[in-house]
């Protein structure tokens, strides 16, 4: 018996018009990933790393093809429904964190609960944890420009865990820190993948941090060139 | 779909940019001043001009005379206007202002029979009707009157030559009443600069039955028509539509001014909101890669938007009832006076007004807002 694979993506293509030229930064692209796997992409600038990652990530629809993910083909939802399943489904790490600043790291983190009917006090649970599992607890009062760029990321992440999501996708999560800071958050990655059994999905430039994943695609030119699977071994 | 949970987040965007905030409802605060302040003047308008269908007061003037200063009527016609049937009561009186033209502070003297001041409907606030009685320059002063000019019980003031000492603050439920000053009529017709024993200004009647109202008017007419001094009779409301002509036109016009107002609070808002939601077309991108659905996103904007409104409409319509109140202020002209009271409708309709104009003004940045794409966002920024 074989499981229906977590991600499924068949003949997924995305095109757009930029004036007269219609751009198509992904073709027809066929790719399973497996719950639990941890994936980087990787590619030249332009090769269609983000267009894949936000069309697993529900923020953006394939203009042909289909994209099926836990069993739910993201084509045939609703703006709404698309929401929803993001506010269920997914947590996105961004190169920037995207954190709003206005917010202080726990009401940051707060946000996608807020999307939830659940009691305040079990609220501050979850962030709470998440705060403690991402190690900046500590700073959960703090506003983001009050934070470093590591510490910026780690509420980022602990924002994309708080609702438990299944699946994790970043963008260039190390890409705007300083060598040690990108360690420990590629370190945070690599725990949330192996101790939560969160699908992660990451678009690198780095081939330290696509080290640390079971797999890395190569793209070029919107197309699949390359399926590596070094640490294949460790998602057994 | 919007939930108390999410309120937090529309505070945080109000606060986020406190200058802006601050000019913004600064702005529409005083844009919903002016409107309140027109409402309340227009309201006070209506109020003293509009007829009633129960009304039962007569004003009994002089025939083509619109100033309290050219209308003299002899006091003895009182006693013909009683013998025509329906007429309850008759109270003469003579008018005598500080200012015949048009002003927010006139002082007002209206000299009538002793014995007829009971039947003016007056409450004594302070000192007493005895008071009045017990002396001939005594005067019962009008409540906004009092206020207006920092009046108190046992004080003499004069004006338009008419020195007064007041016995008695009063209140009515007659517009009329509150800006004005009784005293005895003698003694008003005695001190009065080109007064003269038994003339009297107009004549106050009471009918038995609103129905009458017209009748009896036309019978006092007839009765005078070929006298010396031929009289003009109308309903109260019509004689101080008449006799404040040009206010109630001015006033009218200022319709367009709270119209203009209203503009202003929309353009103020929208104008605040636009530059917001352009600020953070990247922080929505994120709400939405959250999973905010885009109509919550355009729920919050427009909360946003109706929250810069109110906060500027409470702030105005409140001023604007606090100075109106602490003013007492009262349109005069002709010695008829048009009292413009805080009007707690006035003040409801402009912050309902103003909850409304944020709707209005929020509306389509928040359309715009929920209808961009989300990765789009992401390049755009």
């Amino acid at each position: 018996m074989t499981t229906a694979p977590f991600i499924q993506c068949r003949s997924l293509t995305r095109a757009y018009r930029k004036g007269a030229t219609v751009i198509t930064p992904l073709r027809e692209l066929d790719l399973d990933v497996p719950a639990g796997d941890f994936v980087a992409l990787m590619g030249p600038s332009g090769s269609g790393k983000t267009t894949l990652l936000n069309l697993i990530a529900g923020i953006d629809r394939p203009t042909a093809g289909s994209l099926i993910i836990g069993g739910v083909d993201l084509g045939r939802l609703s703006a709404a429904r698309l929401a929803d399943w993001r506010a269920a489904s997914v947590g996105y790490v961004f190169q920037l964190y995207n954190l709003v600043p206005v917010l202080t790291a726990y009401e940051n983190v707060e946000l996608p609960l807020l999307l939830r009917r659940m009691p305040s006090r079990e609220r501050h649970r979850r962030v709470a944890l998440a705060l403690e599992l991402t190690g900046i607890a500590d700073r959960h009062d703090h506003y983001p420009r009050q934070l470093s760029g590591g510490q910026e990321q780690r509420v980022a992440i602990a924002r994309a865990i708080v609702a438990d999501p299944p699946l994790l996708v970043a963008d260039e999560p190390t890409g705007d820190l300083d060598g040690e800071s990108a360690a420990a958050i590629m370190s945070l990655l690599v725990r949330l993948n192996r101790e939560l059994g969160k699908t992660l999905i990451m678009v690198t430039h780095d081939p330290r941090s696509a080290a640390h994943a079971r797999r890395t695609l190569h793209l070029e030119k919107g197309r699949l060139v390359a399926d590596d699977r070094p640490n294949a071994e460790a998602a057994a | 779909m919007i939930n108390p949970r999410h309120l937090p987040l529309v505070f945080k965007q109000v606060v986020r940019h406190r200058t802006r905030t601050l000019l913004t409802v600064g702005g529409v605060a005083a844009a919903m001043f002016l409107f309140c302040a027109v409402q309340a003047m227009q309201h006070a308008v209506a109020r003293a001009t509009d007829g009633r269908a129960d009304e039962t007061t007569l004003v009994v003037y002089r025939e083509n005379r619109f100033c309290p200063f050219t209308s003299r009527l002899p006091e003895h016609y009182e006693r013909r206007i009683v013998a025509i049937p329906h007429v309850r009561s008759v109270v003469p009186l003579k008018i005598v202002v500080n200012n015949c033209r048009a002003g927010l502070d006139v002082i007002t003297f209206r000299g009538v029979p002793e014995e007829s001041v009971e039947s003016l409907g007056l409450r004594i606030l302070e000192g007493s009707l005895e008071a009045w009685r017990a002396r001939g320059d005594a005067a019962l002063v009008g409540r906004s009157l009092a206020a207006r000019r920092g009046l108190s019980v046992g004080q003499s003031f004069d004006a338009a030559g008419v020195t007064v000492t007041v016995a008695g603050i009063v209140d009515s439920d007659a517009p009329q009443d509150q800006s004005v000053a009784y005293v005895h009529l003698p003694f008003l017709q005695r001190a009065a600069r080109g007064g003269g024993q038994g003339i009297v200004t107009q004549f106050n009647v009471k009918v038995d039955e609103a129905r009458h109202l017209e009748a009896v008017a036309r019978a006092i007419d007839a009765e005078f028509r070929d006298d010396q001094e031929p009289t003009y009779t109308s309903p109260e409301t019509a004689f101080i539509a008449r006799a404040a002509h040009d206010v109630v036109e001015i006033v009218g016009f200022t319709r367009w001014l709270g119209w203009a107002c209203l503009a202003a609070v929309l353009g103020l808002v929208a104008n605040a909101i636009v530059l917001s939601v352009q600020d953070r077309v990247k922080e929505h991108a994120i709400l939405q890669t959250l999973g905010f659905r885009s109509g919550l996103i355009a729920a919050l904007i427009v909360l946003e938007s109706i929250l810069l409104s109110l906060l500027g409409g409470a702030a105005g319509a409140g001023a604007a009832a606090g100075v109106l109140a602490w003013g007492h202020f009262a349109l005069t002209v002709e010695g008829v006076n048009i009292a413009v009271a805080a009007d707690p409708l006035a003040a409801a309709t402009g912050v309902g007004l103003a909850a409304l104009l944020g709707v209005a003004a929020g509306l389509f940045p928040a359309w715009r807002a929920s209808r961009r794409p989300i990765a789009q966002c992401f390049r755009a920024v």
